[in-house]
């Protein structure tokens, strides 16, 4: 008997409080308005959004132009909407190329210990050990700017966390006693890691990818700004941003809506996070 | 006088389907000075009613009924502060979690008193002191000192009921305070209890799910069967004379009332030999633990052997060995007369597929992510000798073969009881026909009704599999009924083995005689004086 069977009741009578359902709700909704504007841009966008407009510059918002223009005459509210492809799409692969990559990494060094733990776990210290921001710059800088370059550096930068967490995770569930069954059993290492091992420990991968999609993004949009990430005259938040910056004081809307744009996907993405969080910790 | 009633009790706890009536409409009193039984398996509501004695029942969990004490209604939250560790005083099952890791056993201890008779620090653990030698702790005055990771289980039970008794209760609640003791050290808790009874006539109310164990010190006794008392009386009279038919299988699945389920051939060939078997792994510091220590020992076709000793003894060590889960640091394993220490890749699986394992843990052993039926499938097709589909028809069979219901074969572990997991272990254990099966306590976490039916199954499977069994357990009682030949383990070491019949009769070594002493069991606890 386990101390948690002490208040002795069944498993399926135990009251399951559906924690976090309004917060994955709410994420769900924002993050999945944001999909459905990106894949229809071309539909949902009122103009191109790299059409010159050499009339209305500085355009502030208005019936017209409901995010105003910038000093080009583009309009905004277009250049968000299309900009969103590009950011959730920075999303999308800047997380899965490092996740990729760490829970391989994690689960072969949780899994074997011994030296290969060893040499894997320094090599994640040593990546731990630069800053991260200055790392990626570093690394565009020196394969040149855009945003191919951009999942390259994460790639090599931002596996660390989830080789770190997954590793976590393994050293406990590797001593759960079905894996040891599994062993027990003759299953070869493959099928225990992957079939045992792996399934057990997505929960909280799951969980911090999400919050890694926030971070992967808004450092997407600071390399834009410095000119490093996404290319002008590319409608990117980040690179939207940078451009307005000059105008700051003039036209504020430049900056304005890109940057709310940019709060209101990585809230989605927090809340869905947190929503999953709770859930898997109360299912648990 | 009685010390408390409890009247038309009631617990409920909010539920995915609709409100759980943990307890219903539960009466009892508890006279000064007897010891009250309560008895039921998991989910009878026995700890939830001992729990709402002492108001520690979560916040979700309403409360019906009344529980008077000295005319105070406790079910009050400012009656319940005033007697909570003052007048009733609880100890638990696990007393390493219930005392903090960071505190001297001599403060801990002497806590109660400062905060609820206001002592000076320097009175209180003076009055410290004579609980710890009252709770039997040798060289007391030494141990004040002592930080709780420096005792062993016994011992900090022994800690927990002394910082229980400071403020000198009338009543105390014991919740399974034996179950994650070894039986030695079981023994000695339970004798402590009585004395304390006795010399203190203390009141007592002890939640357990062995009647064994009830039978050694209650006076009386409460079976509890979801949330209801099926039946209360003296125990005696109830185990003469069971009203009720829940009492009635609660009895006849005791171990010492199971029928004789060994089966004594004459000696057959060994099939597994360890020879001078050791397995030694780095300690703290330059020690060296000693799991498994110089042991040899031989499995015979067809027999079922146990392996049995308390916690720390190297039977599950032993048993890992064989499997090839640990690798052994000296002397050998054999099967069929050869070797099978740091066998590889085609020969390792060829050799996993003659010996198979199921553990303790019902629901751990079963990956929470996989129905049950490819769970019981995975095994064949792994191995070759099934397509998936094939694999999948056959796990229903195996399904049948333990009794399950088909039905069941889409759930996933945590939709099934601890019996049924245990069933599916069994069930992919076999999926392979091994010849040798290796149980590693698998009845330990299970109900006493349940470990019955599974013990039954066993041996079943065991005559028409043609099975040859190692059976790893600290349930002498069992061990008794269940297996040919016994081997006796502690630390590290073979004690004795034997033949079960010649152990028990005539037993050899002192430690399997205090062993033997120690088990608790029902029939032996009511000869003797209660």
């Amino acid at each position: 008997m386990t101390e948690t069977s002490a208040i002795n009741l069944p498993a399926r009578d135990r009251p399951r409080l559906k924690k976090g359902t309004i917060e994955l709700a709410i994420g769900v909704l924002i993050v999945g308005a944001w999909i459905l504007a990106a894949a229809g841009a071309g539909i949902v966008a009122p103009a191109d959004p790299n059409a010159l407009d050499l009339a209305a510059v500085l355009a502030p918002p208005g019936p017209a132009h409901l995010m105003g223009t910038d000093n080009l005459g583009r309009d905004i509210l277009s250049r968000v909407i299309h900009g969103a492809r590009i950011d959730i799409w920075m999303g999308f692969i800047g997380v899965l190329a490092p996740l990729c990559i760490g829970v391989l990494v994690g689960l072969v060094s949780g899994y074997y210990g011994g030296m290969t733990d060893t040499i894997l776990m320094r090599l994640v210290d040593i990546t731990v050990a630069f800053p991260f921001f200055i790392l990626v710059i570093a690394i565009v800088g020196l394969l040149g700017p855009g945003l191919a370059n951009y999942f390259v550096a994460l790639g090599l930068v931002a596996w660390v966390a989830y080789a770190r967490l997954v590793r976590a995770e393994v050293l406990v569930v590797k001593r759960l006693e079905f894996v040891q069954a599994a062993k027990a059993l003759g299953f070869p290492d493959r099928a225990i890691l992957f079939r045992h091992v792996l399934p057990n420990v997505l929960g909280s991968i799951t969980i911090y990818a999400w919050t890694d999609a926030v971070m992967v993004i808004l450092a997407g949009a600071s390399l834009g700004f410095l000119g490093l990430g996404a290319q002008p005259p590319t409608a990117e938040w980040g690179v939207m941003i940078s451009d307005g910056q000059p105008y700051i004081v003039q036209a504020w809307w430049i900056c304005f809506f890109p940057g709310l744009a940019m709060v209101t996907l990585s809230l989605g993405f927090i809340l869905i996070s947190d929503g999953l969080s709770r859930r898997l910790r109360v299912s648990q | 006088m009685s010390v408390i009633s409890i009247r038309n009790l009631s617990v409920t706890f909010p539920g995915d389907a609709g409100p759980v009536q943990a307890v219903k409409d539960v009466s009892f009193d508890l006279e000064e000075g007897e010891i009250l039984g309560i008895v039921g398996e998991s989910g009878s509501g026995k700890s939830v009613t001992c729990r709402a004695m002492l108001g520690l029942l979560p916040r979700r969990a309403t409360l019906g009924g009344r529980i008077l004490h000295h005319g105070q209604d406790l079910t009050q939250p400012a009656a319940m502060q005033a007697a909570r560790g003052r007048d009733i005083a609880m100890i638990f099952q696990n007393p390493a979690s219930h005392l903090d890791p960071l505190m001297t056993i001599g403060d801990q201890v002497a806590e109660p008193l400062i905060f609820h008779f206001g002592m000076s620090r320097a009175e209180a653990r003076a009055e410290a002191l004579k609980l710890l030698d009252a709770v039997q702790i040798r060289d007391a005055a030494g141990r004040m000192s002592a930080y709780p990771h420096q005792l062993s289980g016994g011992m900090k039970q022994r800690v927990l009921i002394a910082t229980a008794l400071a403020c000198r209760p009338k009543l105390l609640l014991a919740d399974e305070p034996t179950t994650a003791l070894d039986v030695t050290v079981q023994a000695e808790i339970l004798a402590l209890l009585k004395t304390l009874n006795r010399e203190r006539n203390l009141t007592m109310a002890l939640v357990s799910h062995d009647l064994g164990v009830i039978a050694e010190i209650c006076h009386r006794v409460i079976v509890m069967r979801q949330g209801e008392i099926v039946e209360s009386g003296r125990l005696r009279d109830l185990v003469h004379a069971p009203k009720h038919d829940y009492t009635r299988l609660l009895i006849t699945s005791q171990p010492g009332r199971l029928p004789q389920m060994t089966d004594q051939r004459p000696d057959s060939a060994p099939l597994i030999e360890l020879r001078d078997l050791s397995l030694h792994f780095p300690g703290k510091g330059d020690k060296v633990v000693r799991a498994v220590d110089g042991v040899s020992l031989s499995v015979r076709q067809g027999e079922c052997l146990a392996i049995v000793g308390e916690s720390g003894s190297g039977k599950s060590t032993v048993a890992r060995a064989v499997i090839g889960l640990n690798a052994p640091t000296g002397g050998d394993i054999l099967y069929e007369g050869r070797s099978v220490v740091g066998l590889k890749g085609e020969a390792l699986t060829a050799f996993r597929r003659k010996v198979q394992m199921v553990f303790q843990s019902p629901f751990d052993s079963l990956n929470p992510r996989m129905s049950i039926q490819r769970t019981i499938a995975e095994p064949l097709w792994r191995h070759g000798l099934a397509t998936k589909a094939e694999a999948m028809d056959r796990a229903l069979e195996l399904m049948d073969m333990v009794e399950l219901p088909r039905s069941l074969a889409g759930r996933r572990p945590g939709m099934l009881s601890g019996g049924q997991c245990q069933r599916v272990g069994i069930a992919r254990a076999l999926a392979l026909s091994p010849r040798v099966l290796i149980a590693d306590e698998v009845t330990s976490a299970l109900d006493v009704t349940i470990q019955a039916q599974i013990l039954k199954l066993l041996t079943r499977l065991r005559k028409e599999q043609d099975l040859t069994v190692i059976y790893i357990s600290h349930d002498l009682t069992v061990v008794r009924k269940f297996c040919d030949r016994v081997a006796v383990f502690r630390t590290g070491q073979l004690v004795e083995s034997g033949t079960t019949a010649e152990v028990y009769a005539d037993p050899k070594a002192a430690y399997t005689r205090d062993l033997i002493a120690a088990a608790p069991d029902l029939d032996q606890a009511l000869a003797g004086v209660t």
